[in-house]
């Protein structure tokens, strides 16, 4: 079973990108969803996640320093992170991009868009 | 000289978008443009807005439209909503609306910065002379209307290139 972190600390964020995830086939994962990245760093050292998706505006800390965190770490630095973001345009998504971001996702998101971003997720 | 879009235009379909997708809601504008929400049903939220510019974004809009609006998202009935949901729901609504009109109103190589949503209590700050306001409704004529205040955000709706 697979086990998916969100990160973001609206609750109908979380809802609206669980709801994606479910309708694109993630129905039976393990979803752990938090509200910043600190939690995030919390739940993905305590069990390693498949996938961690996260929103880059949030407080305690936000999505740039979680992703920053993640590649820095030895045990993490291979996790596949999706940004999901109000926040982006091309420029935010070159930096992410090169920060070593997976994919980034504009809000609002929507279930085609979330397939395209995580077909090589799915298919493996 | 900062390169943008036309600020108007970039708000519209910034609301548009985000209302359309996030709750099948389709959104117009309010056939009286001095039209004021009632203080008895007004609920509102703002965040700011800090590179390039500097400004603040409000969203207002009646509590009937707000219920509404939570109750379409999370799926449940006017009763199950609770005033936490229709908070989120309300500054999810800003986040997301503020976040698609930078990126409109903003060339692709330019990034920006913008806070997080606090919902605000009572009364609507009083607008600056220079601030823009957008009245719009639902097609249920329920009212949602969105005002930039800064002077640098609002000199950009001057000067679009």
């Amino acid at each position: 079973m697979k086990r998916i972190i969100i990160a973001d600390d609206s609750a109908t964020a979380r809802m609206f990108i669980r709801r994606c995830l479910e309708i694109i086939g993630l129905s039976d994962a393990e979803y752990v969803e938090v509200e910043n990245g600190k939690e995030a760093l919390a739940a993905a050292k305590e069990k390693m996640p498949d996938i961690l998706l996260t929103d880059l505006n949030m407080p305690v800390m936000d999505g740039e320093t979680l992703l920053k965190w993640v590649k820095a770490s030895p045990k993490l630095c291979e996790l596949p992170v999706i940004v999901i973001t109000s926040a982006g345009n091309p420029a935010k998504e070159a930096q992410l991009l090169k920060l070593g971001a997976r994919q980034v996702i504009n809000k609002p998101v929507s279930p085609p868009v979330m397939l395209k971003a995580l077909q090589d997720f799915l298919d493996n | 000289m900062l390169k943008h879009k036309p600020l108007y235009q970039a708000m519209q379909q910034a609301v548009s978008q985000t209302l359309e997708n996030m709750a099948f809601t389709e959104v117009l504008e309010h056939f009286d443009p001095d039209y004021e929400i009632p203080a008895t049903e007004l609920v509102w939220t703002s965040l700011l807005i800090s590179d390039p510019v500097q400004g603040e974004i409000r969203l207002a809009m009646s509590k009937t439209l707000l219920e509404n609006l939570t109750a379409t998202i999370f799926a449940l009935e006017l009763e199950e909503i609770s005033p936490a949901q229709s908070k989120d729901i309300i500054n999810e609504l800003l986040n997301t609306i503020a976040g698609l009109f930078m990126t409109k109103l903003l060339e692709d190589d330019q990034s920006y910065a913008i806070g997080l949503p606090h919902t605000g209590e009572g009364a609507l700050p009083k607008l600056e002379e220079t601030s823009i306001a957008w009245k719009l409704m639902t097609a249920d004529e329920e009212p949602l209307q969105l005002f930039a205040v800064g002077t640098s955000l609002v000199a950009l709706n001057a000067s679009a290139e």
